[in-house]
């Protein structure tokens, strides 16, 4: 069953258009990334998906409900970390659990309490939980607004830069959360962030959007050949010449061979590296070459967003 | 819509505004300066400072409009007590519209707009909580406590004024009368309310607790003008004075929160916060 079904989802504000013609799918217990930069249209969408803003076009489902005629029950169905993610400063972090819990319609005091406790122990926060979020840190609120995005155990979650302005260890500590919440309680997670990293770590699947619309769709490792092109295999031998490089150039599987004499390193492209690799060097050694290292040369997805980012 | 939903976000928003000195600062402030230093400077000063009898004679306009009813009460009073009968009882009632109408307006400004400033609003927008349940536990968090700091202050009043008063009219007790109940517990909730109304519409379209405070800080603008007009002896607080009141201000309530229902959408809310 898909988790998130859009259809041409389209967001005006007067003259400008912050979200053209979206679609994309995203399947059940997933995590799905929307990968773009600064006004690419993410928050927006995001904003659509929770029934925050609505749509001037096109049309979403979210967990089965039609974002127009059914708000309530995708906004129930739904956890969102915004793109703003303050917490009620002056309420401790179970008085401000407290009132999503309710708020998202958990009547059962005592299940509150046993949720409230499971996430607090989960992001580490048991220890703080009478205090006032204003003497949080900012990794600390941020966690905090993760477990208040999950407070109704929601089948699907939104996170908006789940990483953004947190420094490096805080935002590995919450990625790693992320990580966890997905295998934990198996949650859709539609992820938006401009982080690559954060995209190549959680994603299954990525769809890189700039100026409102759809570039590409794929799983990291797609998006990583498809714009960056196959992996590559890089060989460096102690000396090179041009029998070697003709050698290897021969051999069938491979499609071609870049050669940087100054270094000694060649550069071998073929459609499946792995299955080439040990020929390549067996070719070389036999021309009594010297192999000092063999690599497998990944392009990175950072080349591929760019590309396209590039091409807007 | 439940009622339980809107209470919910009442028993939040009150929490907050509890823990928020910036907010409850005014609201106790104000009440006091009005409850307390009113009738202790008009019964303490010409007690301790001697007035020329010239003096006395200043708002001698005001006391020529005084209705009949009232000139008869204190037709066998002498001088001093005239003087602070008529400024305790009549000349100072329409203050007490200031206290509902700051604090609704303050209470009001940091439960809608403050969600802005403190970008929290959002998350709540988020929540599955209709647009009638948010207006109506906003509306209660700005309504209950405006209306509870009144009738304190109201107390207060009565309970300096019966003290402070009590030698100079031989033990008497001036309050509280029928007219002041009516003003407390007819006129003060309407204009409140028409507070919190003002404030929404505001709050809706403004981005901040700051903007939203100044311009419902404007409301006061035409209480103010109905204490002057009394003080200049254009009206006098007494029965048609609450009924006019009652009447205009339960008109505006209906007009401010129908336009202010309308306003109230998410999207708007949102707009205007990022």
């Amino acid at each position: 069953m898909l988790a998130i079904e859009t259809r041409s989802l389209t967001k005006r504000f007067g003259a400008s258009t912050a979200v053209d013609h979206l679609s994309f799918e995203v399947e059940e217990g997933e995590v799905f990334g929307l990968l773009g930069p600064n006004g690419a249209g993410k928050t927006t969408t995001i904003r659509m998906l929770a029934c925050i803003v609505s749509p001037s076009g096109g049309s979403a489902k979210v967990a089965g409900y039609d974002i127009v005629k059914e708000s309530i029950n995708v906004r129930k169905s739904v956890g969102i970390l915004t793109e703003n993610p303050n917490s009620y400063e002056k309420l401790s972090a179970v008085e401000n659990l407290e009132f999503f819990a309710r708020a998202y319609g958990i009547t059962d005091r005592r299940r509150v309490s046993e949720r409230i406790k499971e996430l607090l122990d989960f992001f580490q926060l048991w220890d703080r939980r009478n205090e006032k979020v204003a003497t949080f840190s900012k990794g600390m609120k941020q966690k905090l607004a993760i477990a208040r995005a999950i407070v109704h155990d929601p089948t699907i979650l939104l996170l908006d830069e789940p990483t953004a302005g947190l420094d490096p260890e805080a935002s590995k500590l919450i990625r790693e959360m992320i990580e966890r919440i997905g295998s934990l309680e198996s949650h859709t997670v539609l992820l938006c962030t401009h982080r690559l990293e954060d995209a190549e770590r959680l994603c299954n699947r990525v769809m890189i959007i700039s100026k409102g619309s759809s570039k590409v769709v794929g799983t990291p490792k797609e998006l990583r050949n498809r714009m960056g092109g196959h992996p590559k295999l890089e060989v460096t031998l102690k000396e090179v010449n041009r029998e070697m490089v003709d050698k290897v150039r021969d051999l069938v599987l491979v499609e071609g061979v870049e050669v940087d004499a100054r270094s000694a390193r060649l550069l071998v492209t073929a459609n499946d590296i792995q299955a080439v690799a040990p020929y390549v060097v067996k070719t070389l050694v036999g021309t009594g070459a010297m192999v000092m290292r063999v690599n497998v040369f990944l392009p990175s997805l950072e080349e591929a967003y760019l590309e396209l980012i590039k091409e807007g | 819509m439940t009622l339980e939903n809107a209470m919910l976000v009442f028993s939040k928003d009150w929490r907050e505004i509890r823990r928020n000195w910036q907010v409850i600062g005014p609201l106790v402030v104000v009440p006091m300066l009005i409850t307390v230093m009113l009738p202790l400077v008009i019964i303490l000063i010409p007690t301790i400072i001697t007035i020329p009898g010239t003096s006395l004679n200043i708002p001698v306009t005001m006391f020529e409009n005084l209705p009949l009813e009232v000139k008869l009460e204190i037709a066998g009073m002498n001088i001093s007590q005239q003087m602070t009968y008529v400024f305790l009882l009549y000349f100072f009632a329409p203050f007490f519209l200031i206290i509902p109408i700051m604090a609704s307006s303050v209470l009001a400004s940091d439960s809608f707009a403050g969600e802005k400033d403190r970008k929290t609003i959002e998350a709540l927008l988020a929540t599955p909580l209709t647009d009638g349940e948010l207006l109506l536990g906003k509306i209660l968090v700005s309504f209950i406590p405006s209306m509870l700091v009144t009738i304190l202050a109201f107390t207060v009043y009565s309970a300096v004024v019966d003290v402070a008063a009590f030698t100079l009219f031989g033990g008497r007790i001036l309050l509280p009368i029928l007219l002041w109940l009516v003003l407390i517990f007819c006129v003060t909730p309407a204009v409140s309310l028409a507070g919190i109304g003002i404030t929404v519409i505001v709050s809706v379209k403004v981005k901040g607790f700051r903007e939203a405070q100044q311009l419902s800080a404007l409301l006061v603008l035409p209480i103010m003008l109905l204490i002057f007009s009394e003080l200049g002896g254009l009206i006098m607080f007494g029965p048609i004075m609450l009924a006019l009141l009652i009447a205009g201000f339960v008109v505006m309530d209906l007009i401010v929160f129908r336009l202010g229902i309308s306003i109230f959408k998410r999207e708007d809310i949102l707009a205007k916060s990022v």
